[in-house]
């Protein structure tokens, strides 16, 4: 009898809980939805403000475009510190990739200079070339830039910078799936042991540098300093287990209509992070 | 103060532990237990007070462990890192340590009655002599008891731990136990210090911490995680129920991308025996290559995976034989001297 009533408030308790995180979820996009409102009228009242621009060849909307990038490049160096790579995991069934490549180039934007995309059913991997072109499109949208180096794993933006601000995008984006964590760490032990089977190598000379050595090559890029997880599951993942040591983690709600002012409010939040490293 | 406190539940508290066991309860819970010292400097006491505070912490959150059903508790007791601090601190912890684990010898009743049983997880061999002995001495002690279980990462790194897994598996291989290609996602997971216990389902870190801190990272792949900014001394049976609401509410999610990770670790399995079928073939019977239809594919196939089964549970038996009895005989110098 008793147990029937625990049952019920449970589910009670579930259900409210749900409910609570749907409404959340619908007032932001609201508050969202709003806050571009609030800019269309502020745009409107300032037109004229725009008009000191002088790169006279890329006219009106690179002139905005070229603002935008310039105070985004400021913000980036207002921060005490900035991470050197960070991990945009996304805990959600349903993908965005609009959304996920306005992320990537508002990292690049500030400043970051390795971003890595990852999803635990592999998705992104498999289609990693429609991001990349995703990511393109973005960063000409929102940076008016030209991009000149594009690989399929990496993509490689240089540009050279006319404006007088020093502010240069320049960043590596990687696609990571789930292959890359544990696997990796697999591959990298059996290759160790193939050379013990083969007497190249003693076992007792394996230690944490050496299998770090090898692991840090399958990667290519160094460990990442923070993640943003998207989505409201509460997890890693599965996301490179060898390499989030360190790694501080901030979850936002969802990747959906993610705005510039919660990414950045999240780089304020890591730059007042301390990492004592067991002292 | 003991290793478990015995104070029962108030009402309103197990009216709460009854109403969530209602729904998906953890059955192994990872700790991180932050914010001893920040707690000792707010509260203007002595560092090692902090430390002795949290520990008492500890006693009192594995009770309400029990009373919640939750059978495995892990704790990030000391990692190697910490032995970067001040010489006065360290030596405080380790103090600390060999106190509290020669208290727990002496309360082999209580323990007995509650079935707990003991493991210390990490690279003992960085620890002064005769600390090693009294932990042994606890393990061995506690060894047979399976109705609960605590883990305590002393000198641990998951770093560490994992790169020793990938040590023992290369002297399996150097021993002729195993070959290199039997190494497997599972098998490391079997080489690792927490061979013995299921991966934690809920990882909980205080004091507002975001980061994992080399602690259990291979483990907690697919845990939930749940940050908390309450220092440790200053936990309560709420904060403990708020984290469990958290992984009640990532339950389903986090099922789904176990279940996913799990069909392709089968895989990569399958695959790897495959390969390893196709080199044989090669290397053997080129002469009848050619009449090798699905079948008899087939059947080489199970043979080999049944092989290699037996060479992994061989190597696991040595291994594990070879830990018991470090344990086993620094206890029996603990007790000759």
């Amino acid at each position: 009898m008793m147990a029937l009533v625990y049952d019920f408030v449970w589910r009670t308790l579930h259900a409210l809980l749900h409910l609570q995180r749907v409404l959340i979820s619908w007032f932001r996009i609201r508050l969202w939805n709003w806050r571009l409102w609030k800019q269309a009228v502020a745009a409107l009242l300032v037109p004229v403000a725009l008009g000191f621009q002088n790169h006279k060849t890329l006219g009106p909307p690179a002139g905005k475009r070229g603002l935008r990038r310039v105070r985004w490049g400021a913000d980036g160096k207002s921060l005490e510190k900035l991470p050197m790579h960070v991990g945009l995991l996304i805990a959600e069934d349903e993908l965005h990739y609009t959304d996920i490549a306005n992320l990537v180039v508002w990292c690049m934007a500030v400043g970051i200079s390795y971003v890595s995309v990852y999803d635990n059913q592999g998705i992104f991997r498999r289609n990693n070339s429609r991001l990349m072109d995703e990511i393109l499109k973005q960063q000409q949208d929102l940076l008016g830039l030209e991009s000149t180096k594009y690989s399929v794993e990496f993509l490689n933006n240089r540009n050279e910078k006319q404006d007088h601000q020093v502010m240069s995008c320049q960043a590596v984006v990687k696609v990571l799936s789930p292959d890359d964590g544990k696997p990796s760490i697999v591959r990298a032990a059996q290759e160790l042991c193939r050379s013990v089977e083969q007497k190249e190598r003693r076992s007792k000379d394996i230690d944490v540098h050496l299998l770090d050595s090898i692991l840090r090559e399958s990667v290519h890029i160094p460990d990442p300093d923070l993640v943003l997880k998207f989505g409201p599951v509460e997890s890693t993942l599965g996301f490179l287990p060898w390499h989030i040591r360190l790694t501080e983690f901030i979850s936002l709600p969802s990747h959906t209509d993610v705005s510039y002012e919660d990414i950045f409010s999240a780089l304020k939040r890591f730059a007042t992070c301390e990492q004592r490293q067991g002292k | 103060m003991s290793w478990i406190r015995e104070r029962e539940l108030s009402l309103i508290e197990r009216l709460t532990a009854n109403i969530l066991k209602a729904g998906p309860m953890p059955k192994h819970v990872a700790f991180i237990m932050d914010g001893n010292r920040r707690y000792a400097r707010k509260r203007h006491v002595e560092r090692q007070e902090g430390h002795t505070q949290g520990f008492d912490k500890l006693a009192e959150t594995l009770r309400w462990c029990l009373n919640l059903d939750i059978r495995e508790v892990t704790v990030y007791a000391f990692s190697i890192e910490n032995f970067k601090r001040s010489k006065e601190e360290v030596d405080g912890l380790m103090e600390l340590a060999k106190q509290k684990f020669s208290r727990l010898l002496e309360e082999q009743e209580n323990l007995e009655k509650h079935g707990v049983c003991i493991r210390v997880l990490g690279d003992l061999t960085l620890l002064p002599l005769d600390l090693q002995e009294v932990i042994a001495k606890a393990v061995v002690s506690t060894r047979k008891h399976n109705n609960c279980f605590l883990n305590v990462c002393f000198a641990y790194t998951s770093r560490h731990e994992i790169a020793n897994a990938v040590k023992e598996m290369a002297w399996g291989v150097e021993e002729g136990l195993l070959k290199s290609s039997d190494v497997s996602e599972s098998l490391l997971s079997k080489c690792l210090y927490s061979s013995s216990s299921p991966d934690p389902d809920l990882l909980i870190r205080t004091s507002g911490e975001v980061r994992l801190s080399d602690f259990l990272l291979w483990q907690t792949s697919y845990s939930c995680l749940v940050f908390q900014s309450v220092l440790w001394p200053e936990y309560s049976f709420w904060n403990l129920c708020e984290a469990i609401l958290q992984y009640q509410l990532s339950y389903l999610s986090l099922q789904k991308a176990r279940d996913l990770h799990r069909e392709q670790q089968a895989l990569q399995q399958l695959e790897a025996d495959r390969n390893c079928v196709a080199d044989l073939m090669m290397h053997h019977g080129k002469g009848n290559g050619k009449a090798a239809d699905t079948h008899s594919r087939q059947e080489h196939l199970l043979n080999y995976a049944a092989d290699r089964e037996e060479r992994v549970q061989g190597f696991l038996g040595t291994l594990q034989h070879r830990r018991d009895s470090y344990f086993t005989e620094l206890a029996g110098k603990a007790a000759l001297a």
